[in-house]
């Protein structure tokens, strides 16, 4: 950020790198939960490990990067899993028939954001409350998934498709570097777009954001399109590590999502939110799920360390927050 | 009566610190049996802080607090209760859903079966006896969000005279009623106080609180400046005392032109509004007076496009415009402050430069990002025009007083361009300075040829800034005032209903 002659005049408060005192706080929990497993494995805290955790936990933060912006907006988007399926579904079908990669690839984003743009429309438009609306379309989606392909499996994914999300750049995996330029570009949204302050306002309080003009049901609609293609890239790059696309993919994606978004510091109640604490947020609930497999620890007391993990984190954001 | 103590309620030394900061500083006061004691004081003078102590939500960090000469011990709400004292808030906290008497003897209830059940015919029956005196009208059987405020806070009196309140505390009780009912609840305090209740009212209404009170404390900055007897001293007095220093009192200037720049026919919504039509012309300051419910409120919206209308017309500028879009209205030139500032008009968590920057995104914005610098120095320049406290952009709107609030969403208007102002209330809850501020504010639009509504319930408002007054009755325009023809009776007259001309406005000259 640039000083001019009359900013200076302004306080200034801290670093404005879009990195809060809420994000720190999620760093610090990310840095202990690390601490913790590098000192009971010795095999967590290695360059392999690491990348690996990053490598898991893109999926989640590719998701949960669109969850947080539909939450900011003060919605909840509980049909990202059946969206990532139709996309994935989509994508595999038409490669198996013979469409260019190049095509396959945006047509299905445009599926996804079309199933954004259908929850958008019923929530914006529509007058129902989030929850339902894309708790109405969870199994809509689902099902039209099912039905499309059989309930099958798509195998027979072109290898060149695998390819694009098998690599490395620069030494990490395609899919974590695909995601981080996609959170660099939600950042950039949300901090530094006008969209980003309508998202901002219509969240914190929509009938003054209706009166100050804020196009509050085009707001909302742009949230529920971005967090459809956003899962439709997840479910892409699923395909691509599995090779096959199976139309129950993604199940359960909405919880670890909402997760990921409610660790990094957003508020179910709209209005606040943080892309860089959904990113460590997610990198958290991937660190804790590939320490405990390290230390072989089975998967329902993984499901519990999770769970547990949430209570705690939104306890200690509740406990320094203070009051009003 | 056991006491004879004159004193009710003695305060001794009452301070509060928050960190460095000295809410409350060696506050003494007390209250006479069957007195009604105004406390007064700007916003941040420490009435509220003053009052929670008194109500047990707060711990002082110093002093006693006594009742009938024993002092309270123990801490928290319940043990303020047991003493006598009861706190009537300003948003009277009730469960919507629940009856009138389940309210009432809520987290006390009257059980029955061995505690198992709760006895509601006993409730009621309490209630009953309770409201009896106050309002026999009032169902102890009726869900309590069918209750107007008033009967709702007559509601809260008859619960603290269940529990033998001693000492009733009245936090701005009177921001939602009609005059006409706070004609009721005049009559009323002064029925408790004849009983031996002692009442501490708070309010900004100097009217009120000279109608009302015997007797009155005045803090500045956390401290007592005075203690007054409202025989003994005048509204000017008061009021500098509670500010510090004198207020400029400024004469009524007119920038009124002959350009018609918002012409509205035929607006009507429902019942709410009908058939209002009237013209707005470039730099003129258009009062819009009349009860509460005459729909006031509504034809402001209406005009804002926030609401749409059933049927009528707009022109601004000569051009018509698109109603029930806030947009086009904006883009047109409108700019509504609402009534409601925390639920209607600010983004509380937002700094103050993205609520200033609202409606003016696309004016802030270059080639799909925002231009941040021009945001800052411009939400800047706009907050130290209008002498907006903290001088500090990136600090959340909410973080300010209601005074600086309602400037900055005044200052929103103004960055999106907007040359005509729609104000609905636009002092209601802040305090005397600020006031003056915001008058000030007013005629600086007019006078650079801006036009501004302006919605108010007090009168003496309306008389201050308005070189028109359009008087509602009913969702209709009962009439419209010149300057000369502009007085309390002209206004009372024409916002009066034929049927209810024996409730009459309540208010005392300006000054």
């Amino acid at each position: 950020m640039t000083s001019t002659d009359s900013l200076s005049a302004a306080p200034k408060r801290g670093l404005k790198l879009g990195f809060g005192l809420r994000d720190a706080g999620t760093l610090i929990g990310l840095l202990v939960i690390v601490g913790v497993f590098a000192a009971l494995s010795p095999n967590f805290l290695t360059e392999r490990n690491l990348i690996n955790i990053l490598q898991q936990s893109s999926i989640n933060a590719c998701v949960a990067l669109g969850m947080t912006l539909v939450i900011i907006s003060g919605g909840i988007d509980l049909s990202v899993g059946p969206t990532a399926a139709i996309a994935a579904v989509a994508a595999a079908a038409m490669m198996v028939g013979g469409t260019p990669i190049v095509v396959a690839i945006p047509a299905a984003i445009l599926f996804g954001m079309a199933a954004g743009a259908v929850n958008g429309a019923l929530v914006a438009y529509g007058g129902l409350q989030p929850f339902i609306v894309t708790l109405g379309t969870l199994s809509l989606y689902r099902a039209s998934a099912l039905i499309y392909t059989g309930g099958n499996p798509i195998f027979g994914i072109p290898p060149e498709f695998r390819a694009l999300f098998n690599g490395d750049i620069l030494g990490l995996p395609t899919p974590v570097v695909i995601v981080a330029a996609l959170a660099l570009v939600v950042w950039v949204v949300l901090n530094k777009t006008p969209l980003g302050e309508y998202f901002l306002a219509v969240g914190g309080n929509e009938e003054a954001s209706h009166i100050a003009g804020v196009p509050v049901g085009m707001t909302k609609i742009a949230a529920y399109v971005i967090s459809g293609g956003l899962a439709s890239i997840a479910g892409l790059i699923l395909v691509g590590r599995l090779g096959a696309a199976d139309p129950t993919l993604g199940n359960l994606w909405e919880l670890d999502a909402i997760a990921a978004a409610a660790i990094g510091g957003a508020s179910l109640m709209g209005g606040k939110g943080s892309v860089v604490g959904t990113i460590l947020g997610a990198i958290i609930l991937g660190s804790l799920r590939n320490g405990l497999t390290l230390l072989n620890v089975q998967a329902f007391y993984q499901l519990l360390a999770t769970g547990l993990i949430i209570l705690v984190a939104m306890l200690i954001d509740r406990a320094t927050r203070g009051r009003g | 009566m056991i006491t004879s103590s004159a004193q009710r309620l003695t305060l001794e030394g009452i301070g509060k610190t928050f960190g460095t900061l000295r809410a409350l500083d060696g506050v003494s006061m007390s209250v006479a049996r069957g007195s009604v004691h105004g406390l007064l004081g700007e916003n941040g003078a420490g009435k509220s802080t003053l009052l929670r102590i008194l109500s047990g939500v707060m711990e002082p960090s110093g002093g006693t607090v006594a009742v009938d000469g024993v002092r309270v011990t123990g801490h928290g709400p319940l043990a303020a209760r047991r003493a006598g004292i009861a706190m009537i808030h300003q948003e009277l906290q009730h469960v919507p859903e629940l009856t009138v008497a389940q309210n009432m003897f809520l987290g006390r209830s009257v059980r029955m079966a061995g505690g198992l059940l709760v006895d509601r015919q006993a409730q009621e029956r309490a209630a009953r006896a309770a409201l009896a005196p106050l309002d026999a009208s009032i169902d102890p059987s009726a869900p309590i969000r069918t209750l107007k405020v008033a009967q709702r806070q007559i509601v809260e009196i008859a619960r603290a005279l269940m529990e033998d309140a001693k000492i009733i505390a009245m936090d701005e009780p009177t921001s939602s009623l009609t005059p006409a009912e706070f004609d009721r609840l005049a009559v009323l305090i002064r029925d408790l106080s004849a009983n031996g209740v002692s009442i501490i009212y708070v309010s900004h209404k100097m009217d009120e609180v000279f109608r009302v009170c015997d007797t009155a404390t005045i803090l500045r900055d956390g401290r007592k400046v005075a203690d007054v007897s409202m025989a003994e001293t005048t509204e000017g007095e008061v009021v500098s005392r509670m500010v510090g220093r004198e207020l400029a009192h400024a004469e009524h200037k007119g920038f009124a032109t002959d350009e018609v720049v918002l012409d509205v026919e035929n607006l009507s919504r429902g019942t709410a509004v009908r058939g209002a039509s009237f013209k707005l012309r470039r730099g003129e300051v258009l009062g819009i007076s009349g009860l509460v419910g005459a729909g006031r409120t509504e034809l402001l919206r209406l005009v804002a496009g926030v609401d749409r209308p059933d049927g009528g017309s707009i022109r601004i500028e000569g051009k018509p415009l698109r109603l029930g879009n806030p947009r086009t209205a904006i883009r047109a030139g409108l700019g509504l402050l609402p009534e409601e500032r925390k639920r209607d008009g600010i983004v509380a968590r937002r700094p103050i430069r993205s609520n200033i920057a609202l409606s003016s995104m696309r004016r802030f914005s270059r080639a799909g990002f925002v231009r941040r610098n021009a945001l800052h120095a411009e939400s800047l320049k706009l907050m130290q025009d209008m002498n907006l406290r903290p001088l500090d952009v990136e600090r959340p709107i909410g973080q300010f007083s209601g005074g600086n609030q309602q400037k900055a969403i005044i200052g929103r208007w103004i960055a999106a361009g907007a040359r005509i102002l729609l104000f609905d209330e636009p002092t209601r809850g802040i305090d005397v300075g600020a006031k003056a501020e915001i008058y000030a504010l007013i005629e600086r639009l007019a006078a650079e040829g801006r036009s501004v509504v302006v919605v108010s319930s007090e009168l003496p408002e309306i008389l201050r800034v308005s070189d028109r007054v359009l008087v509602m009755r009913e969702g209709a325009i009962a009439g419209i005032l010149e300057r000369d023809a502009i007085s309390e009776e002209a206004i009372v007259a024409l916002a009066v209903p034929q049927s209810a001309r024996s409730a009459p406005f309540s208010s005392r000259p300006g000054q």
